[in-house]
Protein backbone atom coordinates (compact mmCIF):
# COMPACT_ATOMS: atom_id res chain seq x y z
CA UNK A 1 0.00 0.00 0.00
CA UNK A 2 2.09 2.48 1.20
CA UNK A 3 4.88 1.34 -1.37
CA UNK A 4 2.29 1.75 -4.34
CA UNK A 5 1.72 5.43 -2.67
CA UNK A 6 4.79 5.72 -2.52
CA UNK A 7 5.71 4.36 -6.49
CA UNK A 8 2.96 6.37 -7.95
CA UNK A 9 4.76 10.06 -6.06
CA UNK A 10 7.94 8.91 -8.12
CA UNK A 11 6.17 8.16 -10.95
CA UNK A 12 4.35 11.53 -10.27
CA UNK A 13 7.09 13.02 -10.30
CA UNK A 14 8.93 11.88 -13.14
CA UNK A 15 5.89 12.58 -15.33
CA UNK A 16 4.98 16.10 -13.86
CA UNK A 17 9.01 16.60 -14.66
CA UNK A 18 8.16 15.66 -17.92
CA UNK A 19 5.27 17.15 -18.47
CA UNK A 20 6.58 20.56 -17.66
CA UNK A 21 9.78 20.22 -19.84
CA UNK A 22 7.76 19.50 -22.52
CA UNK A 23 6.09 23.02 -22.00
CA UNK A 24 9.12 25.14 -21.21
CA UNK A 25 11.13 23.17 -24.24
CA UNK A 26 8.13 24.48 -26.43
CA UNK A 27 8.05 27.33 -24.78
CA UNK A 28 12.08 28.17 -25.13
CA UNK A 29 12.24 28.48 -28.83
CA UNK A 30 15.86 27.03 -28.80
CA UNK A 31 17.53 27.07 -32.16
CA UNK A 32 18.70 23.64 -33.70
CA UNK A 33 17.37 21.27 -30.87
CA UNK A 34 13.95 20.48 -30.58
CA UNK A 35 12.16 17.42 -28.77
CA UNK A 36 8.26 16.59 -28.49
CA UNK A 37 7.01 12.83 -26.75
CA UNK A 38 6.40 10.09 -29.11
CA UNK A 39 2.70 9.66 -29.91
CA UNK A 40 0.99 9.31 -26.41
CA UNK A 41 3.74 7.88 -24.25
CA UNK A 42 5.58 10.92 -22.50
CA UNK A 43 8.40 8.61 -21.51
CA UNK A 44 9.56 7.80 -25.23
CA UNK A 45 10.88 11.40 -26.98
CA UNK A 46 12.25 11.93 -30.05
CA UNK A 47 14.67 14.68 -30.64
CA UNK A 48 16.11 16.70 -33.56
CA UNK A 49 19.59 18.28 -33.45
CA UNK A 50 20.75 20.64 -36.08
CA UNK A 51 24.59 20.85 -36.36
CA UNK A 52 25.81 24.27 -35.00
CA UNK A 53 27.54 27.06 -37.46
CA UNK A 54 30.99 26.69 -38.54
CA UNK A 55 31.16 23.00 -37.34
CA UNK A 56 31.62 19.80 -39.73
CA UNK A 57 28.02 19.04 -38.97
CA UNK A 58 26.66 22.53 -39.98
CA UNK A 59 22.99 22.19 -42.25
CA UNK A 60 22.56 18.44 -40.71
CA UNK A 61 19.79 17.24 -38.88
CA UNK A 62 19.99 14.38 -36.69
CA UNK A 63 16.97 12.15 -34.91
CA UNK A 64 17.55 11.06 -31.71
CA UNK A 65 15.55 9.12 -29.56
CA UNK A 66 15.23 9.88 -25.57
CA UNK A 67 14.03 7.15 -23.33
CA UNK A 68 13.18 8.06 -20.14
CA UNK A 69 13.44 5.77 -17.37
CA UNK A 70 10.54 5.62 -14.33
CA UNK A 71 12.48 7.56 -12.38
CA UNK A 72 13.38 10.13 -14.44
CA UNK A 73 15.31 12.82 -12.78
CA UNK A 74 16.81 10.45 -10.64
CA UNK A 75 18.63 8.05 -13.69
CA UNK A 76 19.43 9.80 -17.16
CA UNK A 77 17.46 9.10 -20.10
CA UNK A 78 18.85 6.67 -22.93
CA UNK A 79 19.91 8.74 -25.54
CA UNK A 80 20.29 7.23 -29.75
CA UNK A 81 20.80 8.59 -32.57
CA UNK A 82 18.59 7.46 -35.26
CA UNK A 83 19.79 9.05 -37.89
CA UNK A 84 23.34 8.05 -38.91
CA UNK A 85 25.91 10.15 -37.03
CA UNK A 86 29.39 10.13 -38.46
CA UNK A 87 31.10 11.01 -34.94
CA UNK A 88 34.05 10.04 -33.26
CA UNK A 89 31.64 9.75 -29.67
CA UNK A 90 28.82 7.80 -31.59
CA UNK A 91 29.32 4.59 -32.54
CA UNK A 92 27.45 2.82 -35.94
CA UNK A 93 23.77 2.53 -34.42
CA UNK A 94 23.66 5.78 -32.69
CA UNK A 95 24.56 4.91 -29.11
CA UNK A 96 26.59 8.20 -27.64
CA UNK A 97 29.55 8.32 -24.96
CA UNK A 98 28.90 11.29 -23.23
CA UNK A 99 29.70 11.38 -19.39
CA UNK A 100 26.57 13.47 -18.50
CA UNK A 101 24.34 10.64 -19.61
CA UNK A 102 25.88 8.13 -17.86
CA UNK A 103 28.62 8.32 -14.55
CA UNK A 104 27.85 12.43 -14.87
CA UNK A 105 24.15 12.33 -14.65
CA UNK A 106 23.05 15.20 -12.54
CA UNK A 107 18.99 15.40 -12.11
CA UNK A 108 19.40 18.72 -12.52
CA UNK A 109 20.07 18.02 -16.21
CA UNK A 110 16.83 18.14 -18.22
CA UNK A 111 16.07 17.27 -21.81
CA UNK A 112 16.76 20.71 -23.31
CA UNK A 113 20.69 20.64 -21.86
CA UNK A 114 20.90 16.93 -22.70
CA UNK A 115 20.35 18.16 -26.38
CA UNK A 116 22.47 21.14 -26.34
CA UNK A 117 24.94 19.27 -24.64
CA UNK A 118 24.92 16.93 -27.53
CA UNK A 119 24.72 19.93 -30.06
CA UNK A 120 28.35 20.97 -28.60
CA UNK A 121 29.12 17.25 -28.60
CA UNK A 122 29.25 17.29 -32.58
CA UNK A 123 31.42 20.19 -32.77
CA UNK A 124 33.31 19.33 -29.92
CA UNK A 125 34.32 15.49 -30.08
CA UNK A 126 36.42 13.90 -27.29
CA UNK A 127 39.02 12.11 -29.44
CA UNK A 128 40.57 10.21 -26.77
CA UNK A 129 38.35 7.58 -26.01
CA UNK A 130 35.96 7.09 -29.39
CA UNK A 131 33.37 4.61 -30.04
CA UNK A 132 34.23 5.25 -33.59
CA UNK A 133 38.32 4.65 -34.35
CA UNK A 134 37.25 6.20 -38.33
CA UNK A 135 35.67 9.38 -37.51
CA UNK A 136 38.21 10.12 -34.99
CA UNK A 137 41.28 9.70 -37.01
CA UNK A 138 39.53 11.86 -40.16
CA UNK A 139 38.79 14.45 -37.50
CA UNK A 140 42.14 15.71 -37.38
CA UNK A 141 41.19 16.91 -41.28
CA UNK A 142 38.02 19.13 -41.33
CA UNK A 143 37.90 19.44 -45.23
CA UNK A 144 37.91 15.69 -45.77
CA UNK A 145 35.23 15.02 -42.51
CA UNK A 146 32.72 17.21 -43.53
CA UNK A 147 32.47 15.74 -46.98
CA UNK A 148 32.09 12.20 -45.63
CA UNK A 149 29.17 13.58 -43.09
CA UNK A 150 27.90 15.45 -46.33
CA UNK A 151 28.26 12.15 -47.95
CA UNK A 152 26.98 10.00 -45.02
CA UNK A 153 23.96 12.46 -44.35
CA UNK A 154 22.76 12.13 -48.19
CA UNK A 155 22.87 8.15 -48.63
CA UNK A 156 21.91 7.83 -44.82
CA UNK A 157 21.54 3.94 -44.90
CA UNK A 158 25.55 3.34 -45.26
CA UNK B 1 9.29 2.75 5.31
CA UNK B 2 5.72 3.45 6.64
CA UNK B 3 6.56 6.94 7.68
CA UNK B 4 8.50 7.88 4.77
CA UNK B 5 6.06 6.87 2.78
CA UNK B 6 3.60 9.13 4.06
CA UNK B 7 5.70 12.05 3.90
CA UNK B 8 6.64 11.81 0.53
CA UNK B 9 2.60 11.58 0.08
CA UNK B 10 1.75 14.53 2.28
CA UNK B 11 3.94 16.31 0.20
CA UNK B 12 2.53 15.81 -2.88
CA UNK B 13 -1.10 14.86 -2.30
CA UNK B 14 -4.25 16.15 -1.57
CA UNK B 15 -4.38 18.08 2.03
CA UNK B 16 -7.53 16.62 3.36
CA UNK B 17 -6.62 12.76 2.87
CA UNK B 18 -2.79 13.96 4.58
CA UNK B 19 -4.61 15.32 8.04
CA UNK B 20 -6.29 11.86 8.01
CA UNK B 21 -3.21 9.89 7.78
CA UNK B 22 -0.43 11.82 8.94
CA UNK B 23 -2.61 12.16 12.48
CA UNK B 24 -3.47 8.60 12.46
CA UNK B 25 0.73 8.55 11.98
CA UNK B 26 1.23 10.92 14.56
CA UNK B 27 -1.28 9.17 17.37
CA UNK B 28 1.04 5.97 16.93
CA UNK B 29 3.82 7.70 17.16
CA UNK B 30 2.62 9.52 20.06
CA UNK B 31 4.13 6.27 22.75
CA UNK B 32 7.08 6.52 20.79
CA UNK B 33 7.67 10.05 20.38
CA UNK B 34 7.95 10.56 24.58
CA UNK B 35 11.02 8.55 23.82
CA UNK B 36 13.10 10.01 21.20
CA UNK B 37 13.52 13.45 20.25
CA UNK B 38 13.62 13.00 16.71
CA UNK B 39 10.41 10.80 16.81
CA UNK B 40 9.13 14.21 18.27
CA UNK B 41 10.32 16.52 15.80
CA UNK B 42 9.09 13.46 13.10
CA UNK B 43 5.78 13.74 14.45
CA UNK B 44 5.80 17.54 14.71
CA UNK B 45 6.70 17.65 10.92
CA UNK B 46 4.19 15.68 9.34
CA UNK B 47 1.67 17.28 11.64
CA UNK B 48 2.96 20.05 10.51
CA UNK B 49 3.38 18.85 6.77
CA UNK B 50 -0.43 17.88 6.92
CA UNK B 51 -1.77 20.89 8.51
CA UNK B 52 0.69 22.80 5.63
CA UNK B 53 -0.81 20.98 3.06
CA UNK B 54 -3.55 23.18 3.69
CA UNK B 55 -1.79 25.74 5.65
CA UNK B 56 1.74 25.74 4.96
CA UNK B 57 0.51 27.47 2.17
CA UNK B 58 -0.28 30.51 4.29
CA UNK B 59 1.55 30.49 6.80
CA UNK B 60 4.57 31.99 4.44
CA UNK B 61 1.98 34.22 3.69
CA UNK B 62 1.08 34.51 6.99
CA UNK B 63 4.36 35.04 7.25
CA UNK B 64 4.47 38.31 5.20
CA UNK B 65 1.57 39.35 7.43
CA UNK B 66 2.69 38.51 10.64
CA UNK B 67 2.92 41.77 11.91
CA UNK B 68 0.38 43.03 9.87
CA UNK B 69 -2.02 40.48 11.34
CA UNK B 70 -1.29 41.16 14.88
CA UNK B 71 -1.37 44.90 14.30
CA UNK B 72 -4.84 44.22 12.03
CA UNK B 73 -6.32 41.85 14.77
CA UNK B 74 -6.07 44.70 17.89
CA UNK B 75 -7.04 47.12 15.83
CA UNK B 76 -9.73 46.30 13.96
CA UNK B 77 -10.47 42.85 14.95
CA UNK B 78 -13.48 42.69 16.78
CA UNK B 79 -13.22 39.02 17.94
CA UNK B 80 -9.38 37.93 18.21
CA UNK B 81 -9.83 36.10 21.19
CA UNK B 82 -8.06 32.82 21.07
CA UNK B 83 -10.37 30.19 21.75
CA UNK B 84 -13.55 32.18 19.53
CA UNK B 85 -14.33 31.55 15.84
CA UNK B 86 -16.79 33.51 15.28
CA UNK B 87 -17.20 31.46 11.63
CA UNK B 88 -16.55 31.99 8.58
CA UNK B 89 -14.12 34.41 7.09
CA UNK B 90 -13.65 36.20 10.11
CA UNK B 91 -11.48 33.80 12.20
CA UNK B 92 -8.36 34.46 10.32
CA UNK B 93 -7.30 37.04 12.57
CA UNK B 94 -7.05 34.71 15.38
CA UNK B 95 -5.66 31.64 13.02
CA UNK B 96 -2.74 33.47 11.80
CA UNK B 97 -2.26 34.57 15.41
CA UNK B 98 -1.71 30.82 15.69
CA UNK B 99 -0.16 30.59 13.15
CA UNK B 100 2.64 32.58 14.18
CA UNK B 101 3.29 30.81 16.99
CA UNK B 102 3.18 27.64 15.85
CA UNK B 103 5.83 28.63 12.83
CA UNK B 104 8.20 30.42 16.10
CA UNK B 105 7.97 27.18 18.03
CA UNK B 106 8.20 24.87 15.46
CA UNK B 107 11.20 26.31 14.23
CA UNK B 108 12.72 26.44 17.21
CA UNK B 109 11.94 23.80 19.55
CA UNK B 110 11.91 20.65 18.89
CA UNK B 111 10.68 19.36 22.02
CA UNK B 112 7.36 20.54 22.07
CA UNK B 113 6.59 17.79 20.57
CA UNK B 114 4.35 15.61 22.89
CA UNK B 115 2.22 18.66 23.61
CA UNK B 116 1.31 20.06 20.09
CA UNK B 117 0.56 16.12 19.42
CA UNK B 118 -1.79 16.25 22.42
CA UNK B 119 -2.89 19.52 21.91
CA UNK B 120 -3.82 18.99 18.07
CA UNK B 121 -5.84 16.07 19.02
CA UNK B 122 -7.65 17.31 22.04
CA UNK B 123 -8.76 20.72 20.24
CA UNK B 124 -9.14 18.00 17.06
CA UNK B 125 -11.85 16.56 19.26
CA UNK B 126 -12.95 20.11 19.92
CA UNK B 127 -13.68 21.64 16.94
CA UNK B 128 -14.89 18.88 14.70
CA UNK B 129 -17.12 21.24 13.36
CA UNK B 130 -15.39 22.39 10.44
CA UNK B 131 -12.59 21.25 7.98
CA UNK B 132 -9.92 23.48 6.99
CA UNK B 133 -11.07 25.87 9.87
CA UNK B 134 -11.01 23.22 12.58
CA UNK B 135 -7.27 22.01 11.17
CA UNK B 136 -6.27 25.50 11.52
CA UNK B 137 -7.63 26.28 14.90
CA UNK B 138 -6.27 22.89 16.13
CA UNK B 139 -3.06 24.15 15.20
CA UNK B 140 -3.92 26.89 17.48
CA UNK B 141 -4.60 24.18 20.32
CA UNK B 142 -1.12 22.75 19.83
CA UNK B 143 0.71 26.03 19.91
CA UNK B 144 -0.57 27.19 23.21
CA UNK B 145 0.15 23.72 24.10
CA UNK B 146 3.64 24.59 23.09
CA UNK B 147 4.29 27.64 24.82
CA UNK B 148 3.46 26.07 28.19
CA UNK B 149 5.41 23.60 27.97
CA UNK B 150 8.17 25.44 26.80
CA UNK B 151 7.76 27.43 29.62
CA UNK B 152 7.30 24.46 31.76
CA UNK B 153 9.94 22.26 30.87
CA UNK B 154 12.80 24.88 30.63
CA UNK B 155 14.45 22.00 29.15
CA UNK B 156 15.30 24.47 26.48
CA UNK B 157 16.67 27.41 26.69
CA UNK B 158 16.89 28.27 23.48
CA UNK B 159 13.50 28.20 22.34
CA UNK B 160 13.50 31.40 25.21
CA UNK B 161 16.08 33.09 23.83
CA UNK B 162 14.72 32.18 20.26
CA UNK B 163 11.61 33.53 21.36
CA UNK B 164 12.53 36.57 22.60
CA UNK B 165 14.72 37.01 19.77
CA UNK B 166 11.45 36.56 17.73
CA UNK B 167 9.47 39.22 19.70
CA UNK B 168 12.39 41.63 18.95
CA UNK B 169 12.36 41.44 15.37
CA UNK B 170 8.71 41.42 15.24
CA UNK B 171 8.55 44.68 17.19
CA UNK B 172 11.64 46.08 14.85
CA UNK B 173 9.74 45.30 11.63
CA UNK B 174 6.45 46.13 13.03
CA UNK B 175 7.46 49.93 12.67
CA UNK B 176 8.78 50.33 8.98
CA UNK B 177 6.26 47.38 7.61
CA UNK B 178 2.90 49.58 9.03
CA UNK B 179 2.69 51.38 5.56
CA UNK B 180 1.29 48.37 3.46
CA UNK B 181 -1.04 47.10 6.34
CA UNK B 182 -4.54 47.12 4.24
CA UNK B 183 -3.84 43.75 1.82
CA UNK B 184 -2.51 41.21 4.24
CA UNK B 185 -6.34 40.79 5.44
CA UNK B 186 -7.88 40.76 2.25
CA UNK B 187 -5.32 38.44 0.29
CA UNK B 188 -4.79 35.73 3.57
CA UNK B 189 -8.26 34.50 3.27
CA UNK B 190 -8.45 34.44 0.10
CA UNK B 191 -4.90 32.35 -0.04
CA UNK B 192 -6.54 30.39 2.77
CA UNK B 193 -9.32 29.40 0.52
CA UNK B 194 -7.58 29.28 -2.39
CA UNK B 195 -4.95 26.83 -1.16
CA UNK B 196 -6.85 23.35 -2.59
CA UNK B 197 -6.50 24.63 -5.91
CA UNK B 198 -3.14 25.47 -5.15
CA UNK B 199 -1.91 21.87 -5.02
CA UNK B 200 -3.73 21.12 -8.63
CA UNK B 201 -2.53 23.99 -9.98
CA UNK B 202 0.85 23.17 -8.72
CA UNK B 203 0.70 19.53 -10.28
CA UNK B 204 -0.26 20.88 -13.69
CA UNK B 205 2.38 22.97 -14.42
CA UNK B 206 4.03 24.67 -11.68
CA UNK B 207 5.46 27.18 -13.76
CA UNK B 208 2.35 28.44 -15.35
CA UNK B 209 0.26 29.25 -11.95
CA UNK B 210 3.52 31.09 -10.66
CA UNK B 211 5.71 32.54 -12.41
CA UNK B 212 3.09 35.71 -13.14
CA UNK B 213 3.46 36.47 -9.42
CA UNK B 214 7.08 35.12 -9.30
CA UNK B 215 9.68 38.27 -10.50
CA UNK B 216 9.15 40.05 -7.18
CA UNK B 217 9.09 37.57 -5.13
CA UNK B 218 11.33 34.89 -6.61
CA UNK B 219 14.37 36.20 -4.50
CA UNK B 220 13.04 36.39 -1.15
CA UNK B 221 10.09 34.18 -0.87
CA UNK B 222 10.16 31.59 -3.85
CA UNK B 223 7.30 30.35 -2.12
CA UNK B 224 4.68 32.87 -3.38
CA UNK B 225 1.98 30.14 -5.28
CA UNK B 226 -0.10 31.25 -1.91
CA UNK B 227 0.43 34.94 -2.67
CA UNK B 228 -0.03 34.25 -6.78
CA UNK B 229 -3.18 32.63 -6.12
CA UNK B 230 -3.97 35.27 -3.50
CA UNK B 231 -3.55 38.15 -5.57
CA UNK B 232 -5.91 36.49 -9.15
CA UNK B 233 -9.18 36.82 -7.48
CA UNK B 234 -8.60 40.60 -7.20
CA UNK B 235 -6.41 41.44 -10.17
CA UNK B 236 -7.55 45.48 -9.85
CA UNK B 237 -5.85 45.60 -7.13
CA UNK B 238 -2.26 44.27 -8.22
CA UNK B 239 -0.49 47.07 -9.02
CA UNK B 240 -1.07 48.38 -5.86
CA UNK B 241 -1.00 45.29 -4.07
CA UNK B 242 2.26 44.60 -5.33
CA UNK B 243 4.98 46.97 -4.11
CA UNK B 244 3.42 46.22 -0.72
CA UNK B 245 3.59 42.35 -1.20
CA UNK B 246 7.16 43.11 -2.00
CA UNK B 247 7.98 44.71 1.10
CA UNK B 248 6.20 42.19 3.06
CA UNK B 249 7.91 39.33 1.40
CA UNK B 250 11.39 41.22 2.98
CA UNK B 251 9.96 40.33 6.37
CA UNK B 252 9.75 37.19 6.75
CA UNK B 253 13.46 36.96 5.49
CA UNK B 254 14.87 39.20 8.26
CA UNK B 255 12.68 37.57 10.30
CA UNK B 256 13.90 34.18 9.87
CA UNK B 257 17.33 35.00 10.21
CA UNK B 258 16.10 36.07 13.51
CA UNK B 259 14.12 33.18 14.73
CA UNK B 260 13.67 30.98 11.91
CA UNK B 261 17.11 29.76 11.50
CA UNK B 262 18.39 30.14 15.11
CA UNK B 263 21.61 31.37 13.91
CA UNK B 264 22.80 28.39 11.18
CA UNK B 265 25.05 30.19 9.30
CA UNK B 266 24.26 29.08 5.42
CA UNK B 267 20.58 30.54 6.02
CA UNK B 268 21.97 33.97 5.62
CA UNK B 269 23.37 33.43 2.15
CA UNK B 270 20.21 30.97 1.23
CA UNK B 271 17.15 32.60 1.54
CA UNK B 272 18.58 35.68 -1.26
CA UNK B 273 18.56 33.39 -4.33
CA UNK B 274 16.45 30.62 -3.83
CA UNK B 275 14.85 29.11 -6.67
CA UNK B 276 10.87 29.22 -6.94
CA UNK B 277 10.42 25.67 -7.79
CA UNK B 278 12.39 22.33 -7.24
CA UNK B 279 14.80 21.68 -10.06
CA UNK B 280 14.76 18.36 -9.85
CA UNK B 281 10.86 17.79 -9.73
CA UNK B 282 9.86 20.96 -10.97
CA UNK B 283 7.13 21.51 -8.00
CA UNK B 284 7.06 24.81 -6.04
CA UNK B 285 9.19 24.74 -3.28
CA UNK B 286 7.64 25.37 0.04
CA UNK B 287 8.08 26.95 3.19
CA UNK B 288 10.33 24.32 4.67
CA UNK B 289 11.77 23.86 1.62
CA UNK B 290 13.05 27.24 0.97
CA UNK B 291 14.77 27.19 4.40
CA UNK B 292 16.16 24.07 3.17
CA UNK B 293 20.14 24.44 1.66
CA UNK B 294 21.74 20.91 1.42
CA UNK B 295 25.05 22.11 -0.12
CA UNK B 296 27.72 24.03 0.12
CA UNK B 297 27.17 24.84 -3.16
CA UNK B 298 23.81 26.24 -2.94
CA UNK B 299 21.44 24.04 -4.81
CA UNK B 300 18.15 23.66 -3.98
CA UNK B 301 15.66 21.58 -4.20
CA UNK B 302 12.88 19.98 -2.60
CA UNK B 303 12.86 17.58 0.25
CA UNK B 304 11.48 14.95 -1.69
CA UNK B 305 13.50 15.03 -4.44
CA UNK B 306 16.37 15.23 -1.60
CA UNK B 307 15.55 12.22 0.25
CA UNK B 308 15.76 10.26 -3.11
CA UNK B 309 18.77 11.27 -3.74
CA UNK B 310 20.34 10.29 -0.41
CA UNK B 311 18.61 7.02 -1.24
CA UNK B 312 20.48 6.92 -4.49
CA UNK B 313 23.85 7.93 -4.85
CA UNK B 314 23.69 10.93 -2.20
CA UNK B 315 25.67 13.91 -4.22
CA UNK B 316 24.30 17.32 -4.56
CA UNK B 317 22.93 17.90 -8.22
CA UNK B 318 24.57 20.86 -8.70
CA UNK B 319 27.96 20.23 -7.77
CA UNK B 320 27.84 16.67 -7.81
CA UNK B 321 30.30 16.31 -4.34
CA UNK B 322 28.37 14.23 -1.76
CA UNK B 323 26.11 15.32 0.43
CA UNK B 324 27.57 15.78 4.07
CA UNK B 325 27.38 13.40 6.15
CA UNK B 326 25.69 15.04 8.75
CA UNK B 327 22.23 15.25 7.54
CA UNK B 328 22.25 11.49 6.37
CA UNK B 329 23.18 10.35 9.61
CA UNK B 330 20.52 12.32 11.42
CA UNK B 331 18.12 11.29 8.73
CA UNK B 332 19.20 7.78 9.53
CA UNK B 333 17.97 7.91 12.92
CA UNK B 334 14.95 9.36 11.81
CA UNK B 335 12.08 7.00 10.32
CA UNK B 336 14.65 7.28 6.72
CA UNK B 337 14.69 10.52 6.53
CA UNK B 338 11.58 12.17 6.64
CA UNK B 339 12.90 15.05 8.67
CA UNK B 340 16.09 15.88 6.68
CA UNK B 341 14.92 19.17 5.88
CA UNK B 342 14.17 19.99 9.40
CA UNK B 343 17.65 18.98 10.55
CA UNK B 344 19.86 21.76 9.07
CA UNK B 345 17.62 23.99 10.73
CA UNK B 346 17.27 22.54 13.72
CA UNK B 347 20.07 20.75 14.26
CA UNK B 348 22.24 23.53 16.09
CA UNK B 349 19.03 23.06 19.01
CA UNK B 350 19.37 20.02 18.91
CA UNK B 351 22.87 19.45 20.25
CA UNK B 352 21.95 22.25 22.59
CA UNK B 353 19.55 20.52 24.22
Amino acid sequence: MFLTLLFSCVFNCSLNRLQSELMALMMSGDSGISAFPEEDNIFCWKGTIIGSKDTVFEGTEYRLSLTFPNDYPFKPPKVKFETLCFHPNVDLVGNICLDILQDKWSSAYDVRTILLSIQSLLGEPNISSPLNNQAAQLWSNQDDYRKMVEKLYKSPKA
Amino acid sequence: MVSDSITSASIHAAPNNNNNNARDVSKKKRARSAKLKQCKLDVRREQWLSQGAVKNKDVKAEQNGVVEERKDRNNHRPFGNLGMRPGGGENDGSIHHHHHHDSDLDSNSPNSLTSSVLGSNYSETNFTGSSSSSSSSSSGGCCSGNITEDDEGGGDDGCLDDWEAVADALAANEKPKNPCLESPPEHDPIAQSGSPQETTIGSDGPNFGVENSKPQCARTIPKASGNGLAWRPDDAFRPQSLPNLAKQVSLPNSNRKHYGCGGVPWAYSGVVSAPSSCPICYEDLDFTDTSFLPCLCGFRLCLFCHKRILEEDSRCPGCRKPYEHEPVEAEASVHGGSLTFRLPRSCSLITRS
